[in-house]
């Protein structure tokens, strides 16, 4: 298999195989545009991911090398995220900093398997939880004068329990 | 600082979210400072999306940001205000007109309605700041009266799907014909009746929509479901099949009047007509012996639990010239004879999708002989509810059934011998590799299994990757112990969700329909 080599934005080359690096539809466009040529000894430079994270996603990547691509069909996602799988989910046991720092680079990079199972995992975090409980566990600044924050109540009481 | 209780608790779970355990002991994290306020709107808009309506509403009481995102009309283009049937629960109209313009906008494709919120201020509503709206689905099914519709000028226009849920006793002609104008465009409509209530003898019927009328409005229908509505007979299956001349798809399952009379206009006039599904009806050997079934384009047809005779059968299927999917079970007239005339006079080359469930007068020599032919071209094949189909004959006709995708086996009937689980589960798996669902039926005091099973299931689960749903028997009387086995399997296995009990979940050939996603509804 071909080799190329990824450049973080603090400088560290990475060699991955061509068709890992491709799971990321950011770097396929890229080598497609420039018409790289798999043997050249040109290293594609990532300015907006760093070294730690460029190294956990392709862990990811080369992990999930074999899964079938994911659906086109936005329209019918399913809403479920209980399906994560136990490696996904050990993977993802890393504090906030880096999981968020890992959905943009998966945003960035465009690889939709690992953006949807990531914001999964933040949609679980949010799951059952009051807005106060929310506010804490991911230390958001209330940003409502008081008479705001009861106007807002107001606009979705009607979605609150019977 | 002074800080309260709760305060240190929530201060605590921040900082230790900060952090993380390395070797060296507790270091905070260099990516400390990313908090999710640095992910982009869209992002976030996509985290959302795994929300309920009901935990995005709750969301919008974050903060500022938050809220506008969960007020982007994109999280809000399927919309149920059903509570009973797991929707939002809406309780003022002034709110729901509010929503309508502010949060759903542009964006609605398909909405659920109760009957307290169709209104024509509604409908207004929905008319003008959905121009998109092309799904809607109306629950008249508790009413007690209808509102007032006399005002009614505007109706969504886009509709391609329209579900109504009709009362017992509620006319709806006040307003249905405020809406003829307006529904020409529907393609797909179904209209539910009250079956799964209680049937209580001798109460009056009412006629409570008038179909004669509806289908003049509706020249452009190509699938129609008439489900469980007690009033509908052949006179209205007439009346649809006059003016519709697109009709591809008809089901009427257990609209218990229809006796098929006006089956052969029917056919006749509809040439495109390639699905009929008659379940549970009262369906009359003579009339279905008149339909010119020679020259029917008919490929999918449903005569599950009527009545219909040996000869009856004999006929239909020597006359089809190419049926795909035929679901015949529950008829006393379906026997051996049945099988061996379909093989002989008649056409089963293109048969994928074969259901005859509880079919107590056909033998196993005869369904191995039909299977042994027909077999391999089998998609879907369901033997369901006959004590004498046991694992042998299944055994036996496994290697046959390489491109099966659903497999319904089993009867929840006490048997006097046990079935090896075990190595029929290990026939499934080497000889359908394409399977998706699969249902064993029989009671688990019947399963001969053992600690070794797990071996059997692995195989299963290796060979058939496809598999997402297997549906097991769990009886209360049991501990349910081979259902635990196989579920902590797969469940290792990060195949969280294919397991399921017979009771939460029916396998049944209907997956293969042409039109399967029209007909679905909730």
């Amino acid at each position: 298999m071909p080799n190329i080599k990824l450049q973080s934005s603090d400088g560290e080359v990475f060699e991955v195989d061509v068709d890992i690096a491709k799971c990321s539809v950011t770097i396929k466009t890229m080598l497609e545009d420039l018409g790289m040529d798999e043997d050249e000894e040109e290293v594609v430079p990532l300015p907006n991911v760093n070294s730690a994270i460029l190294r956990k996603v392709i862990q990811w990547a080369t992990y999930h090398k074999d899964d079938p691509p994911p659906p086109e069909d936005d329209e019918n996602k399913d809403k479920r995220t209980d399906d994560i799988s136990s490696w996904d989910a050990d993977f993802l046991k890393v504090d906030q900093g880096t999981l968020y720092e890992l959905i943009l680079a998966a945003n960035y990079l465009d690889i939709k398997g690992l953006l949807e199972v990531t914001c999964k995992t933040v949609a679980n975090m949010i799951k059952g939880k009051t807005p106060e409980e929310v506010r804490k566990t991911f230390n958001i600044k209330n940003d409502f004068s008081p008479s705001e924050e009861e106007q807002v109540r107001k606009e979705n009481e009607w979605c609150e329990e019977k | 600082m002074d800080l309260g209780g709760v305060d240190v608790w929530g201060q605590i779970a921040v900082e230790t979210s900060q952090m993380f355990v390395s070797e060296g002991g507790v270091i905070k994290s260099r990516f400390a400072g990313t908090t999710i306020e640095k992910l982009p709107d869209k992002v976030l808009l996509n985290v959302f999306c795994y929300l309920s309506h009901r935990e995005i509403c709750g969301m919008a009481r974050v903060c500022k940001k938050w809220r506008q995102i969960a007020y982007d009309t994109r999280l809000w283009k399927h919309v149920s205000l059903r509570p009973e049937i797991s929707g939002l629960h809406v309780n003022s109209l002034d709110k729901l007109l509010h929503l309508i313009s502010t949060r759903f906008g542009a964006s609605l494709r398909y909405i659920e309605l109760p009957i307290e919120l169709i209104t024509h201020t509604v409908l207004h509503e929905l008319a003008n700041k959905c121009p998109n709206l092309t799904h809607m689905l109306l629950d008249f099914s508790t009413a007690m009266q209808l509102h007032d519709f006399s005002e009614m000028q505007a109706f969504p226009t886009k509709l391609k799907y329209m579900c109504i849920c009709l009362s017992e006793v509620i006319f709806m002609e006040g307003f249905m014909r405020k809406i003829y104008n307006f529904i020409n465009g529907l393609e797909i409509l179904h209209l539910i009746g009250t079956y799964e209530k209680v049937e209580e003898e001798e109460e009056e019927i009412y006629e409570v929509i008038n179909v004669h009328k509806l289908k003049s409005a509706t020249p452009n229908l190509r699938v129609i479901n008439l489900y469980g509505i007690n009033f509908v007979d052949d006179s209205h299956i007439d009346a649809f099949s006059s003016n519709c001349i697109q009709l591809e798809c008809l089901a009427v399952n257990f609209c218990a009047k229809v006796t098929g009379s006006t089956m052969k206009t029917l056919f006749q006039r509809s040439r495109r007509l390639k699905c009929l599904l008659m379940q549970g009806t009262n369906l009359q050997s003579e009339y279905v012996m008149q339909v010119e079934w020679e020259k029917s384009s008919i490929q999918e047809l449903d005569v599950t639990a009527t009545d219909l005779s040996t000869e009856c059968l004999i006929d239909m299927l020597s006359r089809i010239p190419g049926l795909r999917f035929l679901s015949a079970g529950q008829l006393n007239g379906f026997n051996d004879s049945v099988l061996k005339a379909w093989a002989e006079l008649g056409n089963a080359r293109n048969l994928i999708a074969l259901d005859l469930d509880s079919s107590d007068n056909l033998t196993d020599d005869a369904l191995h002989k039909f299977l042994s032919r027909y077999g391999h071209q089998l998609w879907g094949l369901a033997l369901s509810g006959m004590p004498h189909i046991t694992d042998q004959l299944w055994q036996s006709v496994l290697p046959i059934l390489t491109n099966a995708k659903i497999l319904v086996m089993g009867t929840q009937e006490r048997l006097g011998v046990n079935i090896h689980v075990d190595q029929l589960m290990d026939g499934i798996a080497n000889n359908c590799p394409n399977l998706e669902r699969l249902e064993l039926r029989w009671d688990p005091e019947n399963l001969r299994f053992s600690d070794k099973s797990q071996k059997a299931i692995d195989i299963l689960r290796v060979k058939c990757i496809k598999l997402r749903c297997l549906s097991l028997s769990r009886c209360v009387r049991s501990d349910g112990r081979y259902y635990e086995i196989v579920k902590a399997n797969f469940e290792r296995a990060d195949r969280l969700t294919v397991v399921r009990t017979t009771t939460c979940c029916r396998v049944s050939n209907y997956y293969l329909l042409a039109n399967y996603k029209d007909l679905i509804f909730n």
